[in-house]
């Protein structure tokens, strides 16, 4: 989303934020008098002002970043009741009022409960959505998340993330006394789509094929990209025929899928060669090269084109 | 001038920004990556590259590689560039590279039209009785960008040699930097048996593969193709880069190693200008001098078999401890060492 985008959706919220600002320093001014450059109180400019300015930051992540709706609206007005406290209280530092005005302590005050209860209750309401996230994230994701790691095509973690759940699960599995397994599937003779279809139908199908991999796995596993057109599948707790009957099952489902192009809508047959290793003593680097090796054995030999 | 005596520089403008550069910008655009920012920094503008008119210089490309790798983010950028780079359209010398009848032309059209077809990286042919050797060098002084020209490089001719022979060819590939980070990309795009840490960028394949016929070939269409590009090489001037001939000059006359001065002379132009022309493209004279020294010393052991004492009689070297010192500052390893890594 861009910038003006972003303005649009939330005009109400910071056009009153814009409005409650001025009249705050209007009614300052209309009632007070400037303070001399000699009285201002440094150290209370930078602390207050820079909190503020800090809210103003947070709202812009906040509303530049997440969809619009409840949970976005209730943080959003938390963080701009917080800044107008903070504001007012900024403003006392350049503006005296007279000792027998009440309602600036009101301004500067109240909205600061307001704003942290709004926010508050975003925030819990944020937990909640984000449990509801996690789930869709199922199979996409275990324990750890680092957005840095995610593929760039496809919604899966990428090699990187792969190499970390790894050695995770390696340790894991062998202080549970559990069997490690890792399926390896590639698509045969995938460089023939991108030349037949062009590079964008290459991409879509790879996306629709992390979909269909997704589909057809067990809630804790998890599924990454290595790289290209080759995925692998951790399978935590899973001895190797097992493992071998999961990978079976992806290869029918990939053969099965009836993707159809975007411009014309022809279908794609596709078909996929897997492996499947147990984890023994050894190095995660060393278990993913063995991975490597058992695929490239099972791939079979390109066939002449016609 | 002939077309043999001239040569481009890090700075000569004459690759077509729609040829090459606009294949990596469509692979960035193709990842939301907006033209502005990629072309941030290049001198370059989009509207011009879309209308035909931009020429870049290899700087601008490297400069616009840098821009899509920090743009991108993505440890295959270099490999998917690499799958879109051959035999693309580039004119006349894609249609040859297109037509070819087997490996053996293809390469010759990629070796001929390297000014065309790869502009930052010039490819080389050895042979020997069991193999064909690919080995690949800076044209131009690429530095940072040179890994991401070498992945994508090689992998462009693996991708292009497998399309169009329609077979998988069991290419070996070989790189002189140390392992990456990011391996499991050169297992997927470049095969399992990729090495690190060797002396040469370089790929290698079975012998015979090189003439295998390819399916869907036309030696006319081939023949005229070649012709047009050739008029083309005309048009520019020259067909090599300056590093390029540099580097056939001195592997030709490694025996006499010639000085800078000597150097100057062949190349006529004055000897502060040639250290300037390479100070230019990040280098100097004595590791131009070295790696063609090197390059030589490792032909005559892994092409020509032949012994420690033949090959430092053949440099020159009238010490065999002097001929280690040099071999061992060159390549890292002792004479016996070099011997035994080639007999793999």
């Amino acid at each position: 989303m861009t910038w003006l985008n972003i303005l649009k959706h939330h005009r109400y919220k910071l056009g009153l934020l814009l409005l409650a600002a001025n009249a705050a320093v209007l009614l300052n001014l209309a009632f007070g008098t400037p303070k001399a450059f000699s009285e201002w109180n440094w150290l209370d400019i930078l602390g207050e002002g820079g909190t503020a300015l800090f809210m103003l930051f947070w709202l812009g992540l906040v509303i530049k970043s997440r969809p619009t709706g409840r949970v976005t609206n209730y943080l959003a007005y938390g963080l701009c009741f917080m800044f107008f406290s903070w504001w007012v209280d900024v403003l006392d530092e350049f503006i005296r009022l007279p000792k027998h005005i009440g309602w600036d302590h009101w301004m500067e005050s109240a909205p600061m409960p307001i704003g942290m209860i709004l926010l508050t209750i975003g925030l819990f309401h944020w937990h909640r959505e984000q449990q509801a996230i996690n789930q869709q994230m199922e199979k996409r994701e275990r324990v750890f998340r680092e957005h840095r790691l995610f593929d760039k095509l496809t919604p899966l973690g990428g090699a990187e993330y792969l190499k970390r759940q790894v050695s995770d699960c390696l340790a894991q599995s062998i202080e549970q006394q559990q069997p490690l397994s890792l399926l390896a599937l590639d698509i045969d003779d995938f460089a023939s789509i991108n030349q037949h279809y062009g590079h964008a139908e290459g991409d879509a199908v790879l996306q629709a094929l992390s979909q269909l991999l997704l589909l057809n796995l067990r809630r804790h596993d998890l599924l990454c990209r290595l790289a290209g057109d080759r995925f692998v599948v951790l399978l935590p707790n899973t001895g190797e025929s097992q493992a071998r009957l999961l990978a079976l099952e992806l290869q029918q489902a990939v053969q099965s899928l009836a993707h159809k192009t975007r411009q014309h809508g022809e279908r794609v047959y596709l078909s996929a060669s897997t492996a499947v290793v147990m984890a023994v003593n050894e190095a995660p680097d060393e278990l993913l090269k063995r991975l490597n090796l058992t695929l490239v054995r099972a791939k079979p030999p390109r066939s002449k084109r016609a | 001038m002939t077309l043999d005596s001239r040569w481009y520089e890090a700075d000569s403008r004459f690759i077509a920004g729609h040829y090459q550069p606009a294949t990596l910008i469509d692979l960035a655009m193709s990842r939301d990556i907006d033209s502005h920012r990629l072309l941030r920094g290049t001198g370059l503008f989009y509207e011009d590259i879309v209308a035909g008119h931009a020429r870049l210089s290899p700087q601008q490309c490297f400069a616009l590689i840098a821009n899509a790798q920090r743009l991108l983010e993505a440890d295959d950028s270099s490999f998917l560039f690499g799958q879109r780079l051959w035999p693309g359209h580039y004119g006349p010398a894609s249609h040859a590279l297109q037509q070819a009848q087997n490996l053996q032309q293809a390469l010759e059209t990629l070796i001929h039209h390297r000014a065309l077809l790869s502009p930052l990286l010039t490819p080389r042919l050895l042979l020997d009785d069991k193999y064909a050797y690919v080995y690949w060098l800076d044209s131009c002084g690429a530095q940072e960008q040179l890994r991401f020209v070498l992945e994508a490089s090689m992998t462009a001719l693996m991708a292009m040699s497998q399309w169009l022979s329609g077979e998988r060819l069991p290419w070996e590939c070989s790189f002189s930097h140390p392992e990456p980070r990011y391996v499991e990309q050169y297992w997927v795009h470049l095969g399992e048996n990729t090495q690190f840490g060797c002396q040469l960028d370089m790929m290698r394949l079975p012998r015979e593969y090189l003439t295998r016929p390819w399916p869907n070939a036309s030696a006319i269409a081939r023949q005229v193709a070649h012709q047009q590009a050739q008029e083309q090489l005309h048009g520019l001037g020259f067909r090599a880069s300056l590093l390029d001939r540099l580097y056939v000059y001195l592997r030709d006359n490694a025996r006499q190693a010639p000085s800078l001065e000597q150097t100057a002379q062949h190349f006529c132009v004055s000897q502060a200008t040639l250290k300037r022309k390479l100070n230019k493209h990040g280098t100097h004279f004595q590791a131009q001098q070295d790696q063609a020294r090197k390059h030589m010393a490792l032909y005559l052991y892994q092409i020509k078999g032949l012994s420690n004492e033949a090959v430092a009689e053949y440099l020159n070297f009238s010490d065999p401890a002097n001929f280690r010192r040099a071999l061992k500052r060159w390549t890292g390893c002792t004479p016996n060492l070099i011997r035994q890594f080639l007999a793999l």
